[in-house]
């Protein structure tokens, strides 16, 4: 293991871990919450890791990426079905990642909004065009660390550690009405949703294979994903902790992108205000990046087409028109006025209707001994797949009537 | 069965009315008044950028504008809290924007509670 490779995929991840709706049900979770969800953010944490951990082994030992294996697990009509519903959520999310760069550039700036999504479109696109696969990976991904202002401000603001450490045991608040019930059982779906996105797994393995691993990088896997994931779910921790401690007392319920880096500011000032934004920019830069490169992934294995970054855009002209045109269609989402607020919800909806189709075929290939050798899923492997499988089923199956009977989480 | 279920729900909450329905939205404007409130305070000591302030308001603005409308009862009590909340200039003093979140928690409060 190249110690300097394995830092930089450590910090990469870091900075790469938070997306928009991260930040939106993180800040909305403590503020209504307090640290009673924290044990849900470590809980998906560990289900990504998991999942993250095989979908890299897979790419790095049978050197499938996802898509490919559902197609021959699922079967052309259910894989079909598959691929269009993760389609519909990665745009969905990819355009609320591109709403909130544009919300983000506003506050930095001032700019009208839609001035600015036509530009963060235009100059991520330009990135994409021009830069390699482990560039755009790290520049944003590192870029992304400034995240870690928001760990900073709740250093500084005293926190009360000793809450924040029970947060992370298993807990049901006692006392709340009913309807407060169902309000915390949807944001609980929701985190489970936003933690352990479809995309996360299509992007990374993918990324895998574009990287030519082999098993002599399954070591540096399993430490990235358990390292990288584990300290960026901090960060979302951070966020939640920090919003508990600030806005509870003061009667907010944070509803805008912006009041996330008021957690900073306070502490800070302005200075702290633009590191954040310049933090929040970066990391959902990158995330806009990786669902529309995860679309454009997803169809090209799908199809059997060639693709990857790793080629000159020519060499792959599917590939590249198909990421071209997810990104205009994102793009024309956004500039038909919708609030990325309300595509956020709509994007964690529709990403934890899909998780268990997406899971399912790496989890059976990751213990399939005829593909994956000594490398297959072991006792434990099963054991922790098999149980996060059953989490995510069953937050599929609450998330929808969830959301109606709680007006998406207004009550 | 699922599907008839969910038809269910979604009507019915389509067909509500009254102060219960309109519950999320006096939640909302409670929340952006404080919101308000904590910006323009923050704002006053000097700690956010004038860009940022600015977008906040008309976010803020818009917002309450969105709740404003989805109201069933706009003539209610809380309807006319929320109007007259609309009508603060942008640079209200934080006392003022935080006793107008009170008032709506307190209606809030006694919603929830009958």
């Amino acid at each position: 293991m190249n110690p300097l490779e394995l830092t930089l995929g450590i910090m990469t991840a870091v900075g790469g871990f938070v997306d928009i709706s991260e930040l939106v049900f993180a800040a909305k979770a403590g503020s209504m919450f307090g640290y009673a969800l924290i044990w849900v953010f470590a809980l998906a944490t560990g289900g990504i890791m998991v999942f993250g951990e095989m979908s890299g082994r897979v790419a790095a030992v049978a050197k499938q990426p996802v898509f490919n294996l559902m197609r021959h697990r699922l079967g052309l009509k259910l894989g079909l079905v598959t691929l269009f519903a993760s389609l519909i959520a990665n745009l969905i999310t990819c355009a609320a990642e591109i709403g909130g760069v544009a919300l983000v550039l506003r506050y930095l700036t001032g700019a009208p909004y839609l001035l600015m999504a036509v530009l963060a479109a235009a100059v991520l696109m330009a990135s994409m065009w021009v830069l390699p696969f482990k560039w755009i990976e790290r520049i944003y991904g590192l870029l992304g660390l400034f995240m870690l202002a928001f760990i900073a401000a709740l250093v500084a603001i005293h926190a009360p550690w000793g809450k924040i450490a029970g947060g992370f045991v298993p807990q049901v608040p006692h006392g709340l009405s009913t309807k407060e019930y169902l309000v915390f059982a949807y944001f609980a779906v929701a985190i489970v949703s936003a933690v352990m996105f479809p995309y996360e797994a299509y992007f990374y393995s993918s990324g895998g294979i574009e990287e030519e691993w082999g098993p002599k990088d399954l070591p540096m896997n399993k430490v990235t994903c358990t390292a990288g994931f584990g300290l960026g779910s901090l960060l979302s921790i951070a966020i939640l902790a920090s919003s508990a401690q600030l806005f509870t007392p003061a009667n907010v319920s944070p509803e805008l992108l912006g009041s996330s880096a008021l957690e900073v500011a306070i502490p800070f000032g302005w200075i702290g205000l633009v590191i954040a934004l310049l933090g929040m920019l970066f990391a959902i830069s990158g995330a806009a990046i990786e669902t529309c490169m995860a679309n454009a992934y997803s169809i090209s294995q799908f199809f059997g087409w060639e693709w990857g970054r790793h080629r000159k855009p020519w060499d792959a002209p599917r590939f590249t028109v198909t990421w071209t045109v997810l990104f205009v269609a994102a793009l024309a989402i956004i500039l038909t006025g919708i609030d990325p607020m309300q595509l956020v919800e709509y994007a964690v909806l529709f990403s934890i209707l899909v998780l268990p189709l997406t899971y399912l075929p790496l989890l059976l290939l990751a213990g399939d001994k005829s593909y994956m050798k000594e490398h297959a899923n072991g006792r434990f492997g099963k054991t922790l797949g098999w149980f996060y499988f059953a989490l995510i089923t069953a937050a599929a199956l609450g998330a929808l009537p969830l959301y109606v009977l709680t007006s998406g989480g207004q009550g | 069965m699922r599907k008839l279920l969910l038809l269910l729900l979604v009507s019915c909450a389509a067909c509500s009315k009254g102060p219960q329905a309109d519950a999320p939205a006096i939640s909302e404007a409670r929340s952006l008044a404080a919101e308000w409130a904590l910006v323009n305070q923050q704002a006053a000591e000097q700690k956010l950028t004038a860009p940022y302030v600015r977008t906040m308001h008309a976010s803020i603005h818009q917002q309450l504008q969105t709740a404003a409308t989805s109201l069933t009862q706009p003539h209610s009590v809380y309807g006319r809290e929320i109007h007259a909340l609309l009508k603060e200039p942008d640079a209200a003093s934080p006392g003022a924007l935080r006793a107008r979140a009170d008032r709506l928690k307190q209606i809030e409060d006694s919603l929830e509670s009958a």
